[in-house]
């Protein structure tokens, strides 16, 4: 192709422009330096046309610009055409990523260097760029929303909602005999958490470099892969002592009129930063992320440079990527999930999901856990040498972790001292006195055992990405300690103040927990929209002997959770209908009309009886409780890593409409399963086949990277700290990262099974029952997105049956796939030797994946997101019964992931609240009573949603659920934004 | 006045709502009888005064295929017609509403056996039970077909759902009260207007029957312990008046009732006259356009809470 054009000609003009900025001006040139030397690599660019190739250097601080890209780039961009590549000029930074999800850029080789070159670009364009986002902005807020009629009078005179009174007392419930609901408490009585809330809601989060910045430091000092001596380190060893010496040398903070010690950061609300994995997905965005529309971070100068000079160039080749690009040369299963569409395996950027023993850490402390490990070091005679530096590695991170609660303790005594408020001061005081004795010590109140729980939490972010770590079941484990602390009160008016602290005291927890976010970079903002740490905290349930578990503790967390109405801590709540009562039920549907969006319910038997197959003993499983979004682990002693890849199964439909072509990623990269316009598949069946042939080798693919990465982890970050609170290692002597763990699994979110069955449902029926339709006229309609096919569009809508109707036949098609996806999965085993397990929720890749997705035979149009999680799609009836009839007609023991289950609900202003509760709490008992796994209700109406996208300001607060996790409503992108209004809204 | 009679297997239903909040206690399943005795003008329903299937057409769901105009042997179908349909001409042979593929097209009203309705009832009885809920007969008027949902109602009886009616009140008491009323939990009675002329030129029929029925029901249902629930629809200027509202609450009052409900009125029936073709003769006020506002239907409660009516 002839390259005197003028595309290649203005590319090679511009590139070489950079050039001479840095070769001759050393205020752009000190850019090309770091603390481990220059910054040297090559980056391509070039049209998929040809017409277009050139290639910029730098090394060794001089850059040279090229016609001809060499086979050992270190990084290619690649652009479709012409066209795309000068759109890049005229685009904000996002937008370019908006290039990348929609295939028309592609990046090939090591992204950290991409991301270098758009920090370059940054440099020099920043001012533009800023420019362009802040115009974005401005015209985003007056985007058009559709103006609906006034409904049924609504709201005449404010109406006072009369809260809810327990009808009767739980067994576990001890101390709250008034009232386990705890009406007479509202948020007003407690200004501390007021406070808190406000900063929540109104404090920009900005990226720290703390972290990072220590750990770098110590790493470059002592060695990464080899240590000083030159000697290999031993991972676990290596990890540890870097995490050491970052818990000691980290700033400990305690929050201003904070009741709980320590935090994440040196932010206010920080973005932690993990340049192992992802860290360094934001380094081409350091100068316009606090103009981005979405999730802005703030940053401030000296950040920037510490980040460019000093952390960033030490880990472009030490990060989970690289690590597979360059040991398994660049696999196919790598670049597949590299072009967004099909699979987006998590393990690039944590293996997070997991809930630690905390009973034991409260119940031994930090030097319980140390005496332990010594006593086995001691008597395992036949430990080999990866035993002993595992268990030395566990020992020296818990020194770490002690030596921060001291610091913090030595903190709080400094500032009581400076303190003039009296209050405080005896609140400092106390801080000071439970940081010194926890978590080192067992815990014995209250106060401890959450101060405990926090500190340790804090270096469970210190050592692992921040993305899914959850809690578990802190009403189960807190209870013994509040019922300490009662049991030393003797009046009534003492007990009553106790009560109200253990609220506030739970409540600072909570808030706590909103001091950090994870680093999304804005790629992610239209991958997984709106989403926080996900810190899930599952309640109730029964205890691992059988007996109902809902308690004191329970209901204060419900109290909390609905008083504060944050997206995060996730609440989940069990509900055992052998076990559990309607009082608490009744109580978990009144939390979710308040808050409009939290707990979600889980249908307690059915979720056990779905991990049957797993043969796990009975006491570990009735511990079960949810990590990130709904997905089931067994509490202290499961790697589940239930969040290992988010599977778009309809890429699959595409590839098989196609035979193994994809339409977005324009690439022949499925196996060749039948060609429709030759006249392949006679039957349905034969589709079908052809759909799981497609579907398999996108899952032994995406099980592949899986693989690849988990050992990337073992070697790039075992994770000794988490190790120390997770049964099985010790005994073992492994790290969770070597399969460690007493159960090791895999869990996958399988998305788009509605549209898949709708779709399946309106081939078989149009086509091949009722001969409406031929294949090729079908695959025509799809492939120009029915634009000349009303008829066929409308007849797919409103003549076939879907899925949620209430119809048999889509109920068992849906069955069938879900069985073909769940037993395709069980023939794989991860890199730590356990089972893949197949889950139903989607997290808001269901919109991710539907912009990247022509259109299908369900008649959904190309770029619309799929529906949440398995919910049916919103016209499939009118009748809401019928939807949650047939998602309870699943087969339990193929979603061994758990599911997500929308459901949006509508109160009416007739109604009062008490007849509100009531109609969500019938949805969800029959619900359970028919088999259903789990469920989660958006109880606000579309009309209010849209009056928030266009009033953003009015609404900050205004809580939604995606699928799985909460989020605000004014921080998702439009696209998910829209999809939450057309979701199927049944009237309360 | 219609006057089609249903036999014993078979009634002329034109829909089947699942999961109603707002037909009586729980979550139910409403039945929508077709034909009702009465033709009030403001009627919320105006597809279930026919006692005879219909052909209802949505301009808005209407994709102009035109694969109706193709089958139409009639020619009943014409775009320069506002109603689409040319109701002297169709003979509801129904071949369109098979044709159509948006569904714009549609039959309003089939025949039901009573084997087929109980099956969908008998559907959600799971949500009945936790609800306490169950079946409400509605329409059109469901005492014109009282053999059927007799037979009906016997067989559901063993599941033990609650039964609920909604009626206008014109029906004959004692065939009533021999065959459906002892299988009946509630009954929903419409008292619309207090004033016989009033009532006879808004509803097409004089009210002294239906007034006559409610008082005797009124004693039977206290004696039985069958819930008896009176309900006004609200409508601007015809029944929301303060002198049809009056007498009424004294009506009741002097039957010892204390509870009444009242309906708020809705503008969405104008748009469904248009789908049936039926030309409203209501007339067309900003009344009655638009959603009754908040402080009007409040008066309305006050005037009853006089009468220490809640």
């Amino acid at each position: 192709m002839d390259k005197n054009n003028i595309a290649n000609i203005a590319t090679h003009l511009l590139l070489q422009t950079m050039a001479f900025h840095f070769n001759w001006f050393p205020r752009f040139r000190r850019y090309l330096r770091s603390d481990d030397g220059w910054i040297n690599f090559s980056l391509g660019m070039r049209t998929e046309t040809d017409t277009v190739e050139q290639c910029i250097t730098f090394e060794n601080g001089h850059v040279e610009v090229k016609g001809n890209i060499p086979e050992d780039v270190d990084v290619e961009m690649i652009f479709q055409d012409n066209a795309v590549l000068k759109s890049m000029t005229e685009l904000p930074p996002n937008e370019v990523l908006n290039l990348i999800l929609k295939n028309k850029l592609t990046l090939r080789g090591n992204l950290a260097y991409a991301q270098v070159f758009n920090f370059f670009i940054s440099l020099f364009m920043k001012g533009k760029q800023i420019k362009m986002m802040r115009r974005q902005a401005a015209r985003g807020t007056q985007e058009d929303c559709t103006a609906i009629p006034a409904g049924p009078a609504e709201k005449a005179s404010p109406k006072k909602i009369q809260p809810l009174k327990a009808e009767k007392f739980d067994p576990g419930v001890r101390y709250l005999k008034d009232d386990p609901y705890l009406a007479a408490y509202r948020l007003e009585d407690f200004p501390r958490l007021n406070k808190f809330l406000d900063i929540h809601f109104n404090q920009m989060p900005a990226i720290c470099h703390e972290r990072p910045m220590l750990l770098t430091q110590w790493y470059r000092k002592n060695g990464f892969e080899t240590d000083s001596s030159g000697n290999p380190w031993v991972a676990e060893l290596r990890q540890a002592q870097a995490f050491k010496y970052l818990m000691e040398n980290r700033k400990p903070i305690i929050r201003k009129d904070d009741l709980i010690a320590g935090t994440t950061s040196t932010k206010e609300i920080g973005v932690v930063l993990y340049p192992d994995t992802h860290g360094t997905m934001i380094w081409g965005e350091l100068f316009t992320t606090p103009y981005r529309q979405l999730f802005p971070y703030d940053i401030t100068s000296e950040t920037i440079e510490i980040l460019h000079h000093s952390v960033f160039p030490f880990w472009i080749n030490r990060n989970m990527r690289e690590w597979v690009r360059s040991n398994y040369d660049a696999p196919l299963c790598q670049s597949l999930d590299e072009r967004f569409a099909v699979y987006f395996l998590w393990k690039t950027a944590a293996l997070s999901h997991t809930i630690l023993d905390y009973p034991k850490l409260l119940k031994v402390g930090a030097k319980g856990i140390i005496r332990e490990i010594r006593k086995e070091l001691k008597n395992d005679k036949q430990a080999d040498q990866l035993k002993k530096d595992t268990l030395q590695a566990m020992i020296l991170t818990y020194e770490g972790l002690i030596a921060y609660a001291k610091n913090l303790s030595k903190q709080a005594k400094a500032e009581a001292e400076l303190e003039s408020d009296r209050g405080r001061k005896a609140e400092l005081t106390k801080l000071s006195e439970i940081c010194a004795r926890v978590p080192e010590h067992p815990s014995r109140t209250l106060d401890e055992a959450l101060n405990a729980i926090w500190i340790h939490w804090v270096g469970v972010h210190m050592e692992n990405t921040n993305a899914g770590f959850s809690l578990g079941r802190m009403d189960q484990w807190l209870q013994p300690y509040f019922a300490a602390d009662m049991r030393k009160l003797k009046t009534r008016a003492e007990k009553k103040r106790y009560i109200k602290h253990a609220i506030e005291l739970v409540g600072c927890f909570y808030m706590r927990c909103t001091d950090h976010l994870p680093l999304i970079p804005d790629i992610g903002n239209y991958l997984f929209g709106g989403s926080s740490s996900d810190q899930a905290i599952t309640l109730g349930g029964v205890t691992p002997d059988g007996d109902d578990a809902v308690n004191d503790m329970t209901y204060i967390f419900l109290k909390v959770t609905e008083m504060l109405s944050i997206r995060d801590p996730n609440v989940n709540a069990r509900y055992n209908k052998e076990k559990n009562s309607e009082t608490y039920l009744k109580r978990l549907c009144e939390v979710n009309k308040n808050t409009t969006a939290t707990p979600s319910i889980h249908n307690d038997v059915a979720v056990m009886a779905s991990l049957e197959e797993f043969n796990y003993p009975d006491e570990h499983l009735r511990d079960w409780a949810a990590t990130g979004c709904v997905e089931p682990t067994l509490s202290g002693k499961h790697l589940g890593h239930t969040n290992c890849m988010m599977f778009n199964m309809v890429a699959a439909l595409e590839m098989a409409m196609y035979n193994g072509h994809h339409p977005l990623m324009r690439w022949d990269v499925g196996p060749r399963t039948g060609d429709i316009d030759n006249g392949s598949f006679k039957t349905f069946d034969d589709f079908f086949d052809a759909f799981c042939t497609q579907l398999e080798f996108l899952m032994d693919n995406s099980c592949e990277y899986n693989k690849l990465l988990g050992e990337a982890h073992s070697i790039i970050r075992p994770t000794p700290f988490i190790s120390g609170l997770i049964s099985g290692t010790t005994d073992k002597g492994r790290d969770v990262t070597k399969a460690g763990a007493l159960h090791n699994s895999s869990g996958t979110a399988c998305i788009g099974l509605a549209d898949i069955t709708d779709s399946l449902m309106v081939i078989k029926k149009l086509v091949y029952d009722e001969k409406k339709v031929s294949m090729a006229e079908m695959k025509r309609a799809v492939k120009t997105n029915f634009e000349h096919d009303s008829a066929l569009s409308a007849m797919v809508r409103n003549k076939v049956p879907l899925f949620g109707s209430g119809n048999a036949e889509a109920v068992e098609m849906a069955n069938r796939v879900i069985k073909f996806v769940h037993d395709r999965f069980k023939d794989h085993v991860n890199f730590r030797g356990g089972r893949y397990t197949a889950g139903f929720w989607s997290m808001s890749n269901h919109v991710a994946f539907g912009t990247l997705t022509g259109a299908l035979p369900s008649g959904r149009r190309a770029g619309k997101p799929f529906t949440p999680g398995l919910t049916p799609e919103a016209h499939a009836s009118k009748n809401l019964l019928d939807n949650i009839r047939d998602v309870s007609r699943l087969e339990q023991s193929n979603m061994n992931n758990n599911i997500a289950f929308n459901v949006k609900v509508v109160p009416s202003a007739k109604e009062s609240h008490k007849k509100a509760v009531e109609n969500i709490y019938s949805y969800a008992k029959t619900y359970c009573d028919l088999g259903g796994m789990q469920m989660q209700f958006n109880v606000v109406s579309s009309q209010t949603l849209r009056d928030a996208m266009a009033h953003p300001e009015n609404y900050k607060n205004l809580m939604v659920r995606i699928s799985g996790y909460n989020a605000y409503f004014t921080t998702l992108n439009r696209d998910m934004q829209l999809e939450l209004i057309e979701r199927a809204e049944y009237g309360l | 006045m219609h006057t089609d009679t249903n036999t014993h297997d078979t009634a002329l239903i034109f829909e089947v709502k699942g999961n109603s909040l707002d037909d009586g206690p729980g979550i139910r399943t409403v039945v929508f009888f077709k034909g009702c005795p009465l033709d009030c003008v403001w009627c919320h329903n105006p597809e279930s005064k026919s006692g005879r299937t219909e052909l209802s057409f949505e301009k808005d769901a209407c994709i102009m295929c035109d694969a109706c105009q193709h089958i139409c042997t009639a020619h009943a179908l014409d775009r320069n017609n506002p109603y689409y349909i040319d109701r002297e001409t169709c003979t509801l042979c129904m071949k369109c509403v098979e044709e159509c593929p948006s569904g714009a097209l549609s039959a309003v009203g089939r025949y039901w056996t009573i084997d087929e309705l109980v099956a969908e009832v008998e559907k959600d009885i799971p949500f009945f039970r936790t609800s306490g809920g169950g079946v409400t007969l509605s329409g059109g008027e469901p005492t014109r077909s009282m053999n059927f949902i007799t037979s009906f109602l016997k067989e559901v009886s063993s599941s033990k759902i609650h039964t609920l009616i909604e009626t206008c009140g014109l029906f004959d008491l004692q065939h009533f009260l021999d065959s459906v009323y002892p299988w009946l939990n509630a009954i929903y009675f419409d008292i619309k207007l207090f004033d016989e002329d009033e009532h006879r030129h808004y509803c097409g029929t004089s009210n002294r029957s239906i007034l006559e029925n409610f008082a005797q029901l009124s004693e039977r249902c206290r004696k039985d312990g069958v819930e008896l629930l009176p309900r006004i629809p609200l409508v601007p200027g015809i029944t929301a008046t303060e002198d049809n509202l009056r007498s009424i609450a004294g009506f009741l009052k002097r039957l010892g009732m204390h509870e009444i409900e009242l309906l708020a009125y809705n503008p969405l029936w104008f748009d469904k006259c248009w789908k049936i073709g039926e030309k409203s003769s209501c007339e067309n006020t900003m009344a009655m356009r638009q959603w009754m506002p908040a402080g009007q239907i409040e008066q309305c409660k006050v005037i009853f809470e006089g009468f220490d009516i809640r």
